[in-house]
């Protein structure tokens, strides 16, 4: 089932205006030849409710010109229930642009809580295939388990943080598949670090950068202060030696820096600059090499907000970031809040608020369009189109975590929104002509998590 | 209750032995409807439940994750691995993990999604 035919490529000639494999020869080239998406996928879940269904990889129809604009015209079913569908990725993207013979055909699907791994085969974009699945065991054997971030790397490979050990415990690590989607190993040494959550790697600077959630039996079962107080939630980044596999330096972010998720550097293969959201503290750092070493300063705080029904201040709750192709623009969203914010990074030490929209949330508006289905979570997981000029939103962040948060997200199920940006402007405006609502799926209320275009996106492609 | 003591075989005080006798288990939702299996004792609770098709939740299957979260209202269970998901006061609080727990009596258990919320509540409301 290989997707690599032909292996024997230099991955290292950067010839750019000549390429055979997958995604697009620079981040600049992916913004100019992309057309507008026609097509989402987006993580669909039942876990944790009393559906008696599997979650499922929804096919989303974003294409204004369909007569199914809006809707859900594909569900690709798990065999198995309680997965928890959360993040996913493809098995090859911009960074192999040079591999001759390698195609973005296959969707690696983690489910979070099973720690069984699907590959879907999406060669078909309308009506992708389950193709292939890692059973549990088969993950446990490497003493590791609840995957999350799935990148490919240059080779055709997958590699796969995991944030927990067999029993859900600390310490978690990376898993290597081959480009037969088959466990090829542990991709780090054990013992390296000890908490894991997202990655992101940048192979022209030799450097990967790792953030820490918790261990899987802390933040499962949903979130404890008495857990935060006890030191179990993590706050800081690691940077590691990207060929070596190994972790050079470690950055603490302190208390001003608690669950530190996703994780991205600018899209430029030069740049040693990225930014990192601070869940918990809702502050946002920008991390940056100089000297020879990594540093990271808040440059985004968000203050908590006193609420009439709470007893203290709201946090925003950085859950997810993103950064725009063009590396001018950052978007994030506060979940507990309810905005979506964008900054322009075009000074990353110094970002500036161009535009927010508010939707859901505890502060925004519970309709944030007019006659339309009520929206309970905050802006969440956050994909922006190539050329810069669409954001799309969902509003679950994870099962247990919703029930504390937002218990009618599971109840009613979540939404899929839009907002029309102008890059040039520093502007962006909700569509009101755009709502996907998973409320309204076939076996009940589905929770609704990360989105991928067909054709690579703003979160996955790297370029080597 | 939770016994952790009975036909304890390691030393976290978990059990992977049956007791040789089949229990009879009553599983009650929070709309009223209720449900009652019969259950080996070396079989979990949610085994039991899927094998009569009755979709209770779940996900690690390892006792990690607590979706499988039920609150023991009488009789008597054991974990067959360290109930990792549960903290020492739930424990004492009767919640037990159904996919890894064995009925050592015959039981009584309030099951359904919303046990789960339980657990946790919002720190900051």
């Amino acid at each position: 089932m290989s997707d690599a035919d032909d292996s024997s490529t230099d991955t290292h000639a950067h010839d750019h205006d000549h390429h055979d494999g997958p995604g697009y020869s620079t981040p600049q080239a992916a913004i100019e030849e992309s057309t507008p998406e026609k097509l989402a996928y987006v993580m669909g879940l039942y876990v944790g409710t009393d559906v008696d269904a599997p979650d499922f990889l929804g096919v989303v129809d974003v294409d204004p010109d369909s007569e199914t604009y809006c809707e859900v015209v594909d569900r690709v079913e798990m065999p198995n229930r309680g997965d928890e569908l959360h993040h996913f990725g493809w098995n090859a993207c911009s960074s192999s642009c040079h591999m001759d013979g390698l195609e973005r055909q296959h969707l690696v699907i983690p489910g979070q809580r099973s720690s069984r791994i699907h590959v879907v085969d999406a060669t078909d974009r309308r009506n992708p295939e389950l193709a292939h699945v890692i059973e549990p065991e088969e993950v446990f054997e490497y003493d590791l388990s609840a995957p999350h971030t799935v990148h490919c790397v240059p080779d055709g490979k997958m590699v796969l943080s995991m944030l927990g050990d067999a029993d859900g415990e600390l310490p978690g690590g990376f898993l290597e598949l081959n480009d037969d989607f088959e466990i090829a190993g542990r991709w780090d040494p054990p013992g390296e670090i000890e908490m894991n959550y997202d990655y992101w790697y940048q192979p022209r600077r030799n450097v990967m950068i790792s953030s820490e959630w918790a261990a899987p039996k802390t933040y499962y079962p949903g979130f404890d202060m008495e857990d935060v107080e006890a030191g179990n939630y993590g706050r800081k980044l690691h940077v590691w030696n990207w060929e070596e596999g190994t972790v050079k330096q470690t950055l603490d972010l302190g208390e001003e820096g608690m669950i530190p998720l996703e994780v991205r550097f600018l899209h430029s293969p030069v740049s040693t600059h990225g930014f990192v959201g601070a869940a918990l503290s809702s502050n946002v750092f920008h991390f940056y090499e100089r000297d020879g070493t990594y540093h990271a300063d808040k440059v985004i705080d968000v203050e908590s907000r006193e609420h009439d029904d709470w007893d203290m201040p709201v946090p925003g709750l950085v859950t997810d970031l993103l950064v725009s192709m063009d590396d001018r623009y950052l978007f994030f969203s506060n979940w507990l809040h309810g905005d979506v914010r964008m900054y322009d990074v075009s000074d990353p030490d110094n970002p500036r608020l161009a535009d927010r929209i508010w939707a859901g949330g505890n502060f925004g508006p519970r309709h944030p369009i007019e006659g339309e289905r009520a929206v309970h979570g905050g802006p969440q997981m956050l994909q922006l189109s190539l050329d810069g000029e669409r954001l799309y939103w969902t509003t679950s962040l994870f099962s247990s975590w919703d029930e504390q948060f937002y218990p009618d997200e599971g109840a009613e199920g979540s939404v899929m929104l839009k907002a029309d940006v102008d890059p040039r402007r520093g502007t962006m405006e909700l569509d009101e002509e755009f709502l996907v609502d998973f409320g309204e799926m076939p076996h009940g209320p589905a929770r609704a998590h990360e989105i991928r275009w067909p054709d690579g996106d703003c979160t996955s492609d790297v370029w080597s | 209750m939770v016994d952790d003591t009975d036909d304890t075989d390691d030393a976290n005080g978990t059990a992977t032995g049956g007791d040789g006798d089949v229990h009879r288990i009553v599983l009650t939702w929070p709309d009223g409807e209720d449900e009652t299996l019969r259950v080996a004792g070396d079989e979990t609770i949610l085994d039991a439940a899927e094998r009569a098709d009755l979709g209770l939740p779940f996900g690690c299957l390892t006792g990690a994750c607590a979706t499988c979260t039920a609150h023991l209202e009488a009789g008597e269970v054991v974990h067959e691995r360290p109930p990792r998901a549960l903290k020492a006061h739930h424990r004492e609080d009767d919640y037990v993990l159904c996919c890894i727990a064995r009925p050592r009596s015959d039981c009584r258990l309030r099951v359904g999604a919303s046990v789960q919320r339980e657990l946790v509540s919002n720190p900051w409301k």
